[in-house]
């Protein structure tokens, strides 16, 4: 157990100065801020209210979730993709595993330590992003939007984890960390942008467009009715391709939780949709969202749970081999 | 006599279809500095790996210190301090920190191992270096370096696998001493591997040479070396500065000599016991200097060439 707190706090004192994360942190901090102070104008010229929307808006065309979507995987991949097979390449964990601490620790140690690292990263944006809006706007979330923040932490913060997960296993995986950064790479593309091409690609094969796209005025009921329910099925056949995609999984109820309807996350990772119920708390009730946002969670934390189970018990039956 | 501190019964391990050790049968007495020899691929590493837990053996059983290396992998490893094949140390840390972070994991409290590593800085003469990046040190740094973390523990018995790998002659030198003096001053059980003979010929007190697997002699170098001369016969190789032809009639005349040979300037005696005293008061008797006389113990080379070429 005291060999996992020693490897966590070196982990931790090590991802902290983990210059890629640090760059890539840079840029999501500031974009974040850019969005919540644009955002945060953008409210007050327009009259809104509901402080959730600085987490949804940005009048750059970025929004906190959007940029979590994109930039969030980068985050924990560049802390975790090389966590396993650098040290093993440059000899240190042969070194550190003839110590007395049980193997697990290791690989246990280097999670927590991401985690805790992605969680302060998380947490740290968005209270600062708070500390910015709440001075321009002249008004601070209600309790249940607090809730909600919460809520999109947690929610943010396990995405993060799952990529920290995904790039632990390439680690385990594979022995060459320039191979398993390609897979980390290869990955994020696949699952943040590729799978949204491909779902278009797919709509298209499946509920193909009429060369008529507008209605015209003299339509009949039946012509409506039929350009509705095509215009249905594409969306069904589309979200669930996309919804292999822990993007697409976390942008729905990152969105559903801030009250806002789908929508905000397209292949091209920067639509940005306006809060629905712009009418106020009132109408906004967090345990809806969360109940209905509640596959969601699970469905991304058996995700990490799988990545880093598989991950374990490679480490675990790991041999160090004469040849390094 | 106490038991062995390195005991192995019949360790194998077999890497898919290439038996890396086979059927390993050793056993190394407290105090020791055993040398495994053997050439690249003989298993000197994969049985240094199975001493210390990092690879479980695919048959067979072997204790440190009495505990099971695979029941009791973690006790082995407090016990035991290594330095295994390419260890590294973090090369973006100093000298210092690198052994704070391993005497943490050893679970030793801060204070006492900031005296335990300013003391093993001395032992492996690094103190001026203390506080350098080890991204810095040359071969031989980080090796003395390695030993010093391995022996963060007060490990009873250190392992090391090639300790003068790819590491200068005088980087060599100060290894092999600090090896010496921790044997002696600790009382500190050695086991090296290495396939440099004449290094192990310095302080190896037994060594054992290996073959693909197997161990095919194990024993001092010394009585290595007379089973080699049992079987070949002793030779006596002498240079004198004049050769008179009724010398080489006389020593030939010595009961117990085989045969004089006269090669370049040197005879060689072969005899089947020591006549080294009735030659050179023969060689004096006719008048002749010796300029050199030797019996030949059988260099390590030889025997190593011996147990390996057959």
């Amino acid at each position: 157990m005291s060999g996992m707190f020693v490897i966590f706090r070196k982990e931790l004192a090590d991802n902290f100065v983990n210059k890629r994360f640090l760059m890539i942190f840079a840029l999501t901090l500031f974009l974040s801020i850019a969005s919540a102070y644009q955002g945060a104008n953008s409210m007050r010229e327009s009259q809104l209210t509901n402080f959730l929307a600085i987490f949804t808006t940005g009048t750059s065309g970025t929004s906190f979730i959007s940029l979590m979507v994109l930039f969030g995987p980068l985050l924990g991949l560049t802390i975790s993709f090389d966590a396993i097979n650098r040290e093993r390449k440059s000899g240190t964990l042969s070194t550190v595993l003839t110590q007395p601490i049980f193997r697990d620790s290791i690989i246990n140690g280097k999670f927590l330590a991401g985690a805790a690292t992605l969680s302060a990263a998380i947490l740290g944006t968005m209270a600062i992003m708070m500390g910015i809006s709440i001075p321009l706007l002249g008004f601070g979330p209600t309790a249940e939007q607090l809730m909600a923040i919460l809520s999109l932490a947690a929610l943010t913060i396990l995405y993060l984890c799952f990529w920290f997960g995904i790039g632990l296993l390439f680690s385990v995986l594979s022995r060459e960390p320039s191979t398993s950064i390609l897979a980390s790479i290869g990955a994020w593309v696949t699952f943040s942008i590729l799978i949204f091409i491909i779902s278009g690609f797919v709509v298209d094969l499946v509920a193909p467009l009429p060369y008529r796209v507008v209605v015209p005025t003299n339509a009949t009921a039946s012509m409506i009715t039929y350009e509705r329910t095509l215009m249905e099925t594409r969306n069904v056949v589309s979200n669930m391709i996309s919804s292999i995609s822990p993007a697409y999984l976390y942008s729905e109820a990152a969105l559903t939780i801030m009250g806002s309807t789908g929508g905000a996350f397209s292949f091209t990772g920067f639509r940005v949709s306006m809060p629905t119920r712009i009418g106020g708390p009132s109408t906004f009730n967090i345990a809806e969202a969360l109940s209905s946002t509640w596959p969601h969670f699970t469905v991304l934390a058996i995700c990490l749970v799988v990545c880093f189970v598989v991950a374990y018990i490679r480490f675990l039956r790991y041999e160090i081999r004469p040849g390094g | 006599m106490s038991e062995p501190i390195i005991i192995t019964k019949a360790l194998t391990k077999v890497y898919g279809k290439k038996v890396a050790v086979d059927h390993l049968t050793m056993s190394v007495e407290e105090g020791e500095i055993f040398g495994l020899l053997g050439p690249n691929g003989a298993g000197k590493t994969t049985t240094l790996l199975m001493l210390l837990g990092l690879t479980v053996p695919t048959s067979g059983t072997a204790t440190v210190c009495g505990y099971d290396v695979v029941k009791n992998s973690r006790d082995v490893r407090k016990v035991v301090g290594a330095l295994p094949e390419f260890a590294g140390l973090y090369e973006d840390m100093t000298a210092r920190e690198n052994l704070l972070y391993i005497a943490a994991l050893n679970g030793i409290p801060k204070r006492s191992a900031e005296e335990r590593i300013m003391a093993l800085l001395e032992t492996v003469d690094l103190v001026s270096e203390s506080d350098t990046k080890v991204g810095k040190f040359s071969r031989g740094m980080r090796q003395r370096l390695g030993i010093a973390q391995a022996l963060i523990k007060d490990p009873r018995v250190l392992l090391l696998d090639e300790p003068t790998i790819g590491v200068d002659p005088r980087g060599t030198k100060e290894i092999r001493e600090l090896i010496l003096r921790l044997n002696r001053e600790r009382k500190l059980t050695v086991i090296t591997s290495s396939h440099l003979l004449y290094e192990v010929q310095q302080f190896c007190t037994r060594v054992g040479i290996m073959r693909q697997g197997k161990m095919v002699a194990m024993d001092t170098i010394d009585n290595l070396s007379k089973n080699i001369s049992e079987k070949e016969g002793m030779r006596l190789e002498i240079k004198v500065d004049r050769m008179p032809p009724e010398l080489k009639m006389d020593i030939e005349g010595i009961p117990g000599v085989v045969s004089v040979d006269l090669i370049s300037d040197r005879i060689f005696v072969q005899m089947v016991r020591d006549v080294s005293g009735e030659v050179s008061k023969s060689i004096t008797r006719h008048g002749c200097n010796i300029l050199l006389m030797r019996s030949n113990e059988h260099p390590l080379e030889e025997i190593f060439m011996k147990y390996y070429g057959e």
